[in-house]
């Protein structure tokens, strides 16, 4: 369960959890949880501007606040999709993971849960009958968020129709390969 | 299976099965091997059974819906001691356990060929699917390899409703032998598809065999049919339901949205 649990959020965020965990208790002490201003983004709706200013506050020591950030870019690039925002967003991952804000693992995982077909709560180096089958539920509940987040960033953001298509439909016949398979692998059990 | 595939056809299609994964192992590693001849004469040895019992039921169902349709159109029901519905009512009865004679006879083998069909698929899954593949590699064959812009052969799938039991399997050999042709994607969402399909059937005719003998017991006993009981009922409508098809919703996957956007961009950071 504790590889399905830590697979609910992407390594980027689970460094950068703590990180704002320990940011929202100490800025909780002071009677504030939302960003100070010097960590608030700019309001532009522009993707470029947003980003650089994402930018600026992660070089300036508001790395806390890194979900939010992509939380809000993802807003300002559905304000304006195209198909160059994933352009945009990898760009801005890559800088994150050369400036050490995050590894490249990290980097990778956020940006491949928006904008790629693939499913990062799909991976595991053991075979499926041990890994996936005995925790086929969580790992469906887990890409059905993912797809969430890839509406936000194939669809919304990057007007990938296409994209955002094949991937729901992955979801789908993934369902019904691993019922199928996990049944086959109980069988094989018994 | 389709009686109007010849032998030959057959024994051909066999043949590019075989030899597609082989041509594509080459180029991307191994492939998925979920339908060899084996599994796919038991996919054909279903259909034939199915098509057999479908022959010898069709008959004596229609009739058991005349009798039933009369039996309701004349009032009958709370009307049993009413001498001609007291008629109506043992040929209802007289049919239902002829309808369970040509079951008896046939089920033993309509039950060895679908689970000899479910067995070695799901030998076939858990081996290539379970125990060969990682979560990783089975989401990249669900994926296969589609250039960009370009749509995945999709099979029809979920066969379940509105169609004969021996056409679904006619149908099913049809979509293996395409898949044959295409990806392995295809195969694995096949595969699931049949086996599930075959587990579902397995488990509706142990059902309905018990139910003959119950019945069957009863008839020893005597005791004769007055009306259709809604045990019989249902018995009925579960022979109905595995061989000529029931008419509810067609599960099918969602089609593409109109206008398929092409993928300009590589990220570096895709996988």
């Amino acid at each position: 369960m504790s590889i399905e649990w830590t697979k609910k959020l992407s390594p980027a965020r689970r460094v950068l959890r703590t990180v704002a965990l320990l940011a929202v208790a100490a800025t909780a002490l002071y009677g504030c949880a939302t960003p100070t201003p010097q960590c608030a983004l700019s309001e532009t709706r522009n993707l470029d501007g947003a980003i650089a200013s994402a930018k600026d506050r992660l070089g300036a020591g508001c790395q806390a606040y890194f979900d939010g950030y992509m939380d809000q870019l993802l807003e300002v690039a559905a304000g304006d999709p195209d198909p160059e925002n994933r352009r945009a967003f990898s760009e801005f991952l890559v800088w994150t993971s050369e400036s050490g804000l995050l590894s490249k693992r990290q980097a990778q995982e956020t940006w491949n849960r928006y904008f790629n077909v693939k499913y990062v709560s799909l991976q595991g180096d053991y075979n499926n009958c041990a890994l996936t089958c005995p925790v086929r539920a969580q790992v469906m509940a887990n890409m059905e968020e993912e797809l969430a987040d890839k509406e936000r960033g194939l669809l919304e953001a990057s007007q990938d129709r296409a994209g955002y298509y094949r991937a729901d439909q992955l979801l789908k016949e993934t369902e019904l390969v691993l019922e199928a398979t996990c049944r086959a692998c109980a069988a094989g059990g018994r | 299976m389709n009686p109007r595939l010849s032998t030959a056809s057959v024994y051909g299609v066999a043949a590019l099965l075989l030899a597609a994964p082989l041509l594509a192992g080459a180029a991307k590693g191994p492939a998925l091997q979920l339908f060899p001849t084996t599994v796919l004469e038991d996919i054909k040895e279903t259909g034939q059974v199915a098509g057999e019992m479908e022959t010898g039921l069709q008959d004596v169902i229609a009739r058991l819906d005349r009798q039933q349709q009369l039996y309701l159109e004349s009032k009958c029901d709370g009307a049993e001691e009413d001498p001609g519905c007291a008629r109506i009512a043992k040929q209802l009865g007289a049919t239902y356990m002829e309808m369970l004679q040509i079951m008896s006879d046939r089920l033993p083998d309509m039950e060895r060929a679908v689970n000899g069909t479910r067995t070695s698929l799901e030998k076939r899954l858990r081996g290539e699917l379970g125990l060969k593949m990682t979560p990783w590699t089975l989401q990249e064959t669900l994926l296969g390899n589609q250039p960009d812009g370009t749509e995945p052969a999709q099979p029809k799938l979920r066969g379940r409703s509105g169609l004969r039991l021996s056409e679904r399997f006619r149908q099913y050999y049809s979509l293996v032998a395409q898949s044959g042709r295409g990806s392995d994607h295809s195969l694995a969402v096949v595969a699931s598809d049949i086996y599930l399909d075959m587990e579902e059937a397995s488990v509706l005719i142990a059902q309905t065999r018990e139910e003959i003998g119950r019945a069957t017991l009863l008839e020893e006993l005597n005791q004769s049919f007055g009306v259709i009981t809604p045990e019989m009922q249902q018995v009925v409508n579960g022979v109905k339901s595995i061989l000529f098809g029931e008419s509810g919703q067609v599960i099918e996957l969602a089609g593409p949205p109109p206008g398929l956007d092409e993928m300009a961009y590589d990220s570096p950071l895709e996988w």
